[in-house]
């Protein structure tokens, strides 16, 4: 029995009938396995991960949501204005990043044969910008320009900007340059070439990026509000701290009902878009 | 066949209108200038906005050593660390709760009333944003690393079985009626039937997740849940430049680092599949 398990760890060679040895493919699963199992539960000491604790507390956080029910609906006039700021602030974010992202993504692909080191360095200033998350760029930018919804939504544009481009530049690497180098060859100029060559095969990626962006802006968006950067999510920690669980419970199910509706919308349209 | 040819005004006429398209994008353009006016306010550069700038750039190139040697629980190490360990045993914890999950909610494994049921569980799960679980972890479980493991883990359990139950259903129903004909039993049928198909994908998904969950825990700290996200936000609120550049220079490293590692094995699995 114990042979049997152990075998798992190392080829085993079976002997067939002509006496040839057969041998199996080495495996490396259980090894993997082993390793994950034993960084789990280093993780788990690093971050004090005990199971007593969550059951003994776990009631508390049921007992959190029930004290959100029923939600405080004369709360509603209050909170109105910060929601519609984390909405527009997404919106107007993801506008601006994917325009700005568009025609810099034809740049930076690598199909147009344009300057090598030029997009080399972009791109890799890109992916050390993309790394780093809207909430710091809030943040730095509430200093320099003032608390408020214009640094939540620079921040935002940044942030989708570096997200979109990527996007689309490894998109536009894989599609048809035939119609590209046909209209070159009746000696169109290389911008118009984009536009009436590669523009008509993008868009319909391109708009479902714009949908992508904001689904996640929207998500994101909310948790601005900390740094003073415009949005819900710092009233919503106010509130609980306060102990009003009602208005908590309010703000928690309008985000969630908006962002299962822009959800809803924008994955039907998407679904349209891949279609048509 | 000559009739069917158009003349050039004909062809002309038939080209789409392209005026709509303009009074679309000149209604776009109205909207958003109307919702600019109504929300964003700019107060104007402060004035001291510029030279806070500047030695912000300076910092983020001149990071502090003393925070990077430091290897003490208030060094950049741990702190880096203790943020990946966040990430990884949330997504470890979700891979094991959305599993089974996955399972119930696909269309070829379990009775259409169970995947109705477990597919509303999941899409309630998915709309909340991760950082208010975290929030409400932290009230109920207490600030710590410990939250944000939780909240992760909740976090990734929406998509992970979202994406797991599209790998599930693809799966080929041929493979286990051979394993049936040949006389498997049930425990072999899974061994070899479905662990091997089902692996690669699975492995990709949790990379991908792996990597969105580092994201999300280096700014869950803001909310008291663990990882670098709120001594960060200290060092930049206390203009403590030098500290801050060290941080972002550490995050920039480890997100890079990941990123690479799971481009590069889901590039193999996607490699080896044909």
């Amino acid at each position: 029995m114990i042979k049997d398990f152990l075998h798992i760890f190392y080829p085993q060679t079976y002997k067939l009938a002509n006496g040839k040895e057969v041998k199996e493919k080495f495996n490396a699963a259980p090894y993997i396995t082993i390793i994950v199992i034993i960084f789990a539960i280093i993780c788990g000491k690093v971050t004090g991960f005990d199971l007593p604790r969550m059951f003994a507390r776990g009631k508390q956080f049921w007992e959190l949501i029930g004290k959100m029910f029923p939600p405080n609906w004369a709360f509603f006039s209050s909170m109105k204005k910060p929601m519609i700021d984390t909405i527009v602030m997404s919106l107007l974010g993801t506008v601006f990043g994917c325009l700005l992202a568009l025609p810099m993504s034809f740049y930076l692909s690598a199909n147009f044969k344009l300057n090598k080191t030029y997009l080399t360095i972009h791109r890799g200033v890109l992916s050390l910008l993309r790394t780093l998350p809207t909430l710091v760029y809030a943040q730095l930018l509430s200093i320099v320009i003032g608390t408020g919804t214009l640094a939540g939504t620079i921040s935002i544009t940044i942030f989708t900007y570096t997200i979109c481009v990527k996007m689309l530049y490894e998109h536009i690497e894989t599609l048809d340059m035939g119609p590209y180098e046909a209209l070159q060859s009746t000696g169109a100029s290389r911008p118009k070439c984009m536009i009436k060559a590669i523009y008509p095969q993008l868009r319909g990626y391109f708009y479902s990026t714009v949908l992508y962006c904001f689904e996640t802006n929207v998500r994101s968006a909310a948790i601005l509000g900390y740094v003073g950067a415009g949005g819900i999510g710092v009233q919503i920690n106010e509130q609980l701290t306060w102990r009003r669980y009602g208005n908590t419970g309010l703000m928690v199910l309008v985000l969630v009902i908006t962002v299962v509706i822009i959800e809803t919308i924008s994955r039907n349209i998407r679904k349209k878009l891949v279609q048509g | 066949m000559s009739n069917n040819r158009l003349s050039i005004d004909q062809q002309l006429e038939k080209f789409p209108k392209s005026w709509p398209k303009f009074v679309a994008i000149f209604l776009s353009i109205v909207i958003i200038y109307i919702l600019i006016s109504i929300t964003i306010t700019f107060k104007g550069i402060n004035p001291k906005g510029l030279m806070i700038a500047l030695s912000a750039f300076k910092g983020l190139f001149t990071p502090s050593l003393s925070l990077i040697t430091n290897l003490t629980q208030y060094g950049l190490l741990y702190m880096l660390f203790e943020t990946l360990a966040i990430a990884f045993l949330g997504t470890v914890l979700g891979v094991v709760i959305s599993i089974p999950l996955a399972f119930l909610a696909s269309r070829n494994i379990c009775p259409k009333w169970v995947n109705s049921i477990v597919l509303t569980i999941i899409s309630i799960i998915r709309a909340f944003p991760a950082f208010m679980l975290g929030i409400m972890f932290v009230k109920s479980i207490g600030p710590g690393a410990f939250a944000g493991v939780l909240s992760m883990t909740v976090g990734s359990v929406g998509m992970l079985s979202k994406l797991l139950i599209e790998a599930i259903e693809d799966l080929n129903p041929g493979i286990t009626e051979a394993l049936d004909a040949a006389g498997c039993s049930t425990f072999e049928k899974i061994r070899y039937g479905i662990i091997p198909q089902l692996s690669s994908n699975i492995i990709s998904i949790v990379l991908y997740r792996l990597d969105i969950n580092v994201k999300n825990a280096t700014i869950l700290g803001i909310v008291q849940a663990g990882g670098i996200g709120a001594q960060l936000i200290f060092a930049i609120g206390a203009r403590r430049w030098n500290d801050c550049g060290a941080m972002l220079l550490g995050i920039i490293i480890m997100t890079l680092l990941l990123e690479w590692f799971s481009t590069s094995v889901r590039r193999k699995l996607a490699g080896s599949k044909d």
